[in-house]
């Protein structure tokens, strides 16, 4: 008896594994979305670190504060191989914001356009650390979830711009980091910044 | 207040003790006043730590004729001690301590002397975490409450974010940046061994263990946002539980495990409470307090929220727990509740440093910790 019941139930196991590989059959009704809830990092896949993969970067711009996808795990390989950074080279672009803010002022548009055309002339080999920054007037993890939400605005930005958003690491190190060490608005506002960091693979 | 009846009250719940044995024994006595004992017969060390632990407590150490409760004794190897109420022939109680150190000792009368007089916890034998600056690296620290016996945990020569206790004091997680970005390291205080806990793409931040030890709460940036996720303690069962567009931070989870309270900044830092399984979040009214509100700490009876206000000056404030009006108590941030729901342990800012002090709530008395070198921030208690 028992074993009849386990032979049934092997059958009807057999029975609905036919009947799910049977919808192939059918045409995909609506693309999949990658599951991002669960499970342990995954390693960079190969076809999101191509350099010519640029379709990835298809973005959609904000739209009412819905948030862009960091895109689960695949970070250019580049960041976790051998590598030189170079914390001097932009320099010029580092990217500052308004008290207790992450959105990009439009003074500073110019800067992350020049940063997109670096990578749009470079082949897109290298690879870019967007670091986000705080003043002290905040409680230090108040501080490191604003940093990365700056890095994040640029790392949006940069990728609506058309940057391969696998190639943009964002770092957050809270009020940590200051460049100047004063207590006041004009020591600040130097601190409330992004600073951009190339990655070049050795 | 009645000392001869105080006297009765705690002989009679001693004498019920045996009939409920997990209820706390119930003394009618006012907590928000400091109380005056005295010290006689003790010197050096034990007679410090028994000042600084009555002190931290909000008692006030006086003269034998002021006070309400006489603590006296001998140190002879070993320390025998007294507590008597003012007034009276006999002493409450007399005990002696024997083996470990001197501190030891002079701590676990401290909190005999505290269980009877204020009927709280005990607390002067805990250990506390926190995060020690030393020019541009930060490193993890851990001490005894009182800022005794430190000790550096680790030595990165980078940057860490502080720590929190793992159940029984058995490690710690914190966010390290030893390897380029941030993430979340396990460190076993027993092997010295550590381990990745989380190192998701973007940010891992802000761990925090649920008080029955099952889940962690941290902040993740992998969806695109600083965002509020829970997983098991063992990294399984990850989930999302917010998606805001801002970011949120500093998540503290409610004494039952259930529910997480956290910062969310829309338009300013405000308290939110989400369940632990998912579900929406619902914003904490808290009257009283304007500007920005963050690194909430939900106290372990469940009763009280501690957090910090304010942008550039902090204050630590004490807010019923589902909400209602606000007690700006003392300048300072990041608090965190002592065992005993009672005492918070926070950081001010001094002369370009940090320094961690303790707090207790109903008289509103600060103590210093033992000062160490360095700027220490972000303190955890394990309780």
């Amino acid at each position: 008896m028992k074993k009849a019941n386990l032979i049934g139930t092997f059958l009807l196991s057999m029975a609905l594994a036919a009947s799910v590989t049977g919808c192939k059959h059918h045409p995909p009704m609506t693309t999949p979305i990658p599951d991002d809830t669960g499970g342990p990092p995954k390693p960079a896949t190969s076809g999101s670190a191509s350099p010519d993969n640029g379709g990835v970067t298809s973005a959609p711009a904000p739209v009412n504060g819905e948030p862009i996808a960091l895109g689960n795990g695949d970070y250019a390989p580049l960041f976790s191989g051998a590598h030189d950074e170079d914390a001097e080279k932009f320099k010029a672009d580092t990217v500052y914001f308004d008290f207790d803010s992450a959105t990009i002022k439009e003074s500073e548009g110019a800067k992350l356009q020049d940063l997109a055309n670096y990578f749009k002339d470079n082949k897109k080999v290298e690879g870019l650390i967007i670091a986000g920054n705080a003043d002290v007037r905040g409680t230090e993890k108040y501080n490191l979830s604003l940093g990365e939400r700056r890095a994040l605005a640029a790392r949006e930005y940069l990728a609506n711009l058309g940057v391969d958003p696998h190639r943009l690491k964002t770092v957050t190190y809270g009020a940590s980091r200051p460049i100047a060490q004063g207590h006041d608005e004009s020591a600040y506002k130097e601190n409330r910044r992004d600073d951009f960091v190339l990655v070049t693979p050795k | 207040m009645n000392y001869p009846t105080l006297l009765i009250a705690v002989l009679l719940g001693t004498g019920s003790l045996t009939a409920k044995p997990d209820e706390p024994i119930e003394i009618h006595k006012p907590t928000t006043f400091l109380v005056p004992v005295s010290i006689s017969g003790f010197e050096g060390e034990i007679e410090s730590v028994l000042a600084f632990d009555l002190s931290v407590l909000g008692m006030e150490i006086t003269s034998p004729d002021k006070a309400a409760y006489l603590v006296s004794g001998s140190q002879d190897g070993r320390l025998q001690g007294s507590l008597a109420a003012a007034g009276t022939v006999h002493p409450l109680w007399a005990r002696a301590y024997a083996g470990g150190a001197i501190r030891a000792q002079a701590h676990a009368f401290a909190n005999d002397i505290v269980k009877e007089i204020r009927g709280t916890a005990p607390i002067f034998q805990t250990r506390i975490a926190f995060r020690l600056q030393e020019g541009n690296t930060t490193e993890i620290a851990v001490s005894d409450f009182d800022g005794y016996n430190a000790a550096v945990l680790t030595h990165d020569g980078t940057l860490v974010d502080g720590p929190c206790w793992l159940p029984g004091g058995r490690g710690l997680l914190y966010t390290s940046w030893k390897n380029g970005g941030e993430e979340i390291l396990e460190h076993n205080l027993s092997s010295g061994e550590r381990r990745v806990f989380a190192g998701y793409p973007g940010a891992n931040l802000s761990p925090e263990v649920s008080p029955d030890g099952q889940k962690v709460a941290m902040i993740l940036s992998r969806s695109g946002s600083p965002n509020l996720w829970v997983c098991n303690l063992d990294g399984s069962g990850l989930q999302q539980l917010t998606r805001t567009r801002e970011e949120d931070s500093g998540p503290s989870w409610s004494p039952d495990s259930r529910e997480i309270c956290f910062v969310c900044r829309s338009g300013r830092a405000e308290l939110q409470k989400v369940s632990a399984s998912g579900g929406p979040a619902r914003a904490v009214r808290v009257a009283g307090i304007y500007g920005n509100l963050t690194s909430p700490d939900w106290s372990p009876d469940g009763k009280w929220l501690a957090f910090t206000s304010g942008s550039g000056s902090f204050t630590i404030c004490v807010a019923p727990a589902e909400g209602g009006d606000a007690q700006k108590l003392v300048a300072g941030e990041d608090p965190c509740w002592a065992p005993n729901s009672r005492t918070i342990v926070f950081c001010r800012r001094v002369s370009n440093k940090r320094i961690l002090c303790l707090l207790d709530v109903p008289t509103k008395r600060v103590k210093d910790v033992r000062q160490i070198s360095g700027s220490c921030s972000e303190p955890s208690w394990a309780r």
